[in-house]
């Protein structure tokens, strides 16, 4: 694992966190924009396990709640991650020790960098999703019993909001209100922890596994292995081909859709369906289901190997259709009640469905 | 006097120059391919002389005069870019990511006068986000004031409320005088505020570009007696007027492989379907949707600066009529490669026909896989002028609005309209201009959705 994230990593971590998006998340080139332009100027952040951190340190797992395409207008100002940390340190009473991306997948794994570098702060190598998913309460921290709250927002202007929810559902209902008023977009610090607390609560190495994925995709552009892509990845590839149909809708607050891969060259004569609701959480073949959320379903453009998020996902688009495998605590039972396939309204059986090799927290 | 009906049609091309005359019911009445000289105005007025050569056409009876230009690469070196002064409206937010973050370092320098990040902005749904700061704005004139030869202004959420911008600008006017050039980054681009930026900029840098090209067409028209409207065409291959253009060159830097495939269309036919266009050291291919061709915005960039403009979705190939394709194992080569563009250009349509045009359509084999018939249109080798000549005149607007049924049906009621309104102010007939194309894309991981809707009004030249 890398000891500190500078921009020689930067570009790997910001395409393995693209990959981990599973189609959302939010745009990546923004954000490592962003956090190559924060190392250049205050310097490189230090990667650090949970288990070099003092046991009774202050972790802020923290990145942005909202809308990725309003942000991409409303540009950050680059000091959310000192307001934040002003804010839990007047609730706690105590300093932060070290950042945390509270969910790895997309613009989010890589936001925590920027403010990391700017406070002189470590980031901890861990995340509390192991890829993106819609909703706050879809953590680790929330199975391992962390509050939520106090939830600390700020809209990057003058306005900070503490919110002190009654659960997780809450949590998720106050803040998503919170960030509409705060102009579509906002960042925040949630489930405070200790060290101690964190060890039994995240799913540890996701920033470096991230980068592994950056590496192993190659450079923009140069991923020309396109049918080794699933090898090389550690994960399943589940078609090769070309997008003949996209469908998308948005009702109450979340886009949901789907869209049909049919196959090219060895897959030719095979159609695989993606069921998409920001992120793709069903790939279905011949009536099968080949991989369900809370495994990571990515679509790559296969001449470049780009990540392909859900909002951009075109007709005529030639691209491979990878699965990774979840973090373990994902194919608990708790893990399933909250993010597995009936959580999304999908009725179907979580034991067959599942990819083999999964890996994390176990 | 002849009553003023026909229509000439330019493309200005890297080696040749090509013009066309047609009637307003697109008839070719004389078309004309000459070598290029270096010197555009001197080359124009030979083209006006060539189509007009057997006399039958006079110069009284030019009504409008269409161009096209088919530039390959970076930007043009050699007439210069302006520098721009730099301002953007958003502060306190938008500081994470500065103006021209990510410009190459040299492009950079050649370009800015000058940044400055001011107080203001909108939010999402177009409520003013922060006041805007006039002290600071006309403080950063001051500063740019020896340097500057444009003014670029992006404000947050500008293609929702614009209000900001249009202030802004006048108090360039006010402190720079009515002569300096302003580019308004709402008239340009869409949301994306960094993309949007880099487009504003480069539309700055541009402006000598079409002035150039402006006092050559004046001066050559003159010259030989037609006095006719001008027009250029964009990057979507619709025309604006060429007074209009002078505020917006980034809108007609790639307008050549857009004209291409609108003079396919017109000359075929076919409405949906590719189309290769084989010039003399490249070949693009492309798509038309209801005779139109198809855009992107996602991966756009002019001289390796990501842009946030609607350019056709053309892929090019580096060879042409002109490339060394003698021997046999080259040119399989370069069948093969154009064989993987079209097919990868198709993709959501079945079989579909292939239109071929340009000087060296030859190039093109009449087996391509997965396409139904190759067709050859006569004039095929001057389609670009004529795509210019037929082409109709179009602007956008866009906006963003919750998805409640009301809301959503009063805001495109609105956009068709302001778009409608666009395209007459660029030179299409208000009698004749309807809306051809509207887009509506959700916005993600919102509390209550909002959709950005974007409208393309066109009509003819009027």
């Amino acid at each position: 694992m890398p000891e500190r994230l500078d921009a020689s990593n930067l570009p790997a971590l910001a395409r393995g966190c693209a990959l981990l998006g599973a189609g959302g998340g939010g745009d990546t080139e923004l954000a490592l924009l962003m956090a190559l332009r924060a190392v250049e100027e205050s310097g490189t952040v230090p990667l650090v396990p949970l288990g070099e951190l003092p046991d009774d340190g202050l972790v802020m797992p923290c990145g942005s709640i909202g809308s990725p395409a309003v942000a991409t207008e409303r540009l950050w100002s680059g000091d959310e991650g000192l307001v934040l940390r002003h804010t839990v340190e007047a609730i706690r009473a105590e300093r932060v020790c070290a950042l945390m991306c509270f969910q790895a997948g997309g613009a989010n794994g890589l936001l925590p960098v920027t403010w990391a570098s700017r406070l002189g702060l470590p980031l901890v190598d861990a995340d509390g999703m192991g890829r993106a998913f819609p909703k706050l309460q879809q953590a680790a921290m929330h199975l391992a019993g962390i509050a939520a709250g106090p939830l600390v927002l700020t809209d990057g202007r003058a306005n900070t909001l503490v919110l002190r929810p009654a659960d997780g559902d809450w949590a998720e209902r106050l803040a998503r209100g919170a960030a509409r008023t705060l102009g579509g977009v906002c960042a925040g610090a949630l489930y405070l922890m200790t060290v101690k607390e964190a060890r039994a609560a995240v799913i540890e190495g996701s920033i470096s596994h991230a980068v592994g994925l950056g590496e192993a995709l190659g450079a923009p552009g140069q991923a020309e292995q396109r049918s080794t892509f699933g090898d090389v990845l550690g994960g399943e590839m589940l078609m090769l081909g070309k997008v003949v149909e996209v469908q998308r809708r948005a009702d109450d607050g979340f886009v949901r859709g789907s869209a049909t891969v049919a196959g090219t060259a060895e897959y030719e004569g095979r159609e695989l369906r993606l069921e998409l609701q920001n992120e793709f959480l069903l790939a279905i073949e011949d009536g099968v289901v080949r991989a369900a959320v809370p495994d990571v379903i990515s679509v790559l453009a296969s001449d470049t190997g780009d990540p392909v998020s859900t909002e951009q996902l075109a007709y005529g688009e030639r691209v491979a259709v990878l699965a990774l495998p979840a973090p373990e605590v994902w194919w608990s039972e708790p893990g399933l009640s909250v993010s597995g396939p009936r959580a999304f309204g999908y009725d179907l059986e979580p034991s067959e469905i599942r990819l083999e090799g999964s890996r994390g927290v176990r | 006097m002849a009553s003023a009906e026909l229509q000439l049609g330019f493309d200005v091309g890297g080696t040749h120059l090509d013009a066309v005359v047609m009637d307003r019911r697109g008839r070719l009445l004389a078309k004309a391919k000459l070598g290029v000289t270096g010197r555009l105005r001197d080359d124009l007025g030979a083209a006006v002389r060539a189509v007009g050569a057997n006399g039958s056409i006079g110069p009284d009876e030019i009504a409008r005069v269409m161009l096209c230009t088919h530039r390959r690469g970076a930007l043009p070196a050699e007439q210069g870019l302006k520098r721009v002064g730099v301002l953007r409206i958003g502060s306190p937010l938008t500081h994470a990511l500065p103006p021209l973050s990510a410009w190459p370092d040299e492009l950079r320098s050649r370009v800015s006068a000058g940044e400055a990040v001011v107080r203001g902005g909108a939010e999402y749904d177009g409520r003013p986000a922060a006041a805007l700061d006039e002290d600071d704005i006309v403080r950063f004139l001051g500063e740019v004031a020896a340097d500057a030869e444009s003014i670029a202004i992006t404000s947050v959420f500008s293609p929702v409320a614009p209000e900001q911008e249009l202030a802004a600008a006048e108090l360039v006017r006010r402190e720079l005088g009515p002569t300096m050039h302003v580019s308004l980054s709402h008239e340009i681009g869409s949301v994306g505020l960094l993309e949007r930026e880099n487009a504003t900029v480069l539309n700055g840098a541009l402006v000598g570009v079409v002035e150039g090209l402006a006092a050559a067409l004046d001066d050559a028209l003159e010259a030989e007696g037609v006095h006719a409207e001008t027009f250029v065409t964009q990057n979507d291959g619709t025309l604006m007027l060429l007074q209009h253009a002078r505020r917006f060159p980034v809108l007609t830097i790639g307008s050549g492989p857009a004209s291409g495939m609108r003079g396919a269309a017109f000359l075929s036919g076919v409405e949906d379907g590719l189309v290769v266009d084989v010039g003399g050291s490249h070949t693009d291919v492309g798509v038309l949707v209801s005779g139109f061709p198809r855009e992107t915005a996602d991966r756009a960039r002019i001289a390796g600066v990501r842009v946030a403009l609607w350019m056709p979705d053309v892929r090019t190939l580096s060879f042409g009529g002109g490339s060394p394709l003698a021997e046999e194992a080259a040119l399989a080569r370069a069948h093969e490669a154009l064989a993987d563009r079209v097919d990868r250009a198709k993709a959501e349509l079945q079989s579909p026909p292939l239109v071929a045009v340009g000087g060296a359509d030859v190039l093109v084999p009449d087996d391509l896989p997965g396409v139904s018939e190759v067709i050859r249109p006569p004039d095929r080798e001057v389609a670009s002028a004529i795509g210019a000549a037929m082409a109709p005149v179009s602007a956008h607007a866009e906006c963003i609005c919750s998805s409640r049924p009301d809301r959503r049906l009063a805001a495109l009621d609105d956009v068709r309209a302001s778009a409608c309104a666009q395209a007459v102010h660029a030179g299409a007939d208000p009698a004749a201009v309807s809306v051809v194309q509207v887009q509506e894309v959700p916005l993600n991981y919102l509390a209550e959705p909002a959709i950005r809707i974007r409208a393309k009004a066109a009509g003819p030249a009027g």
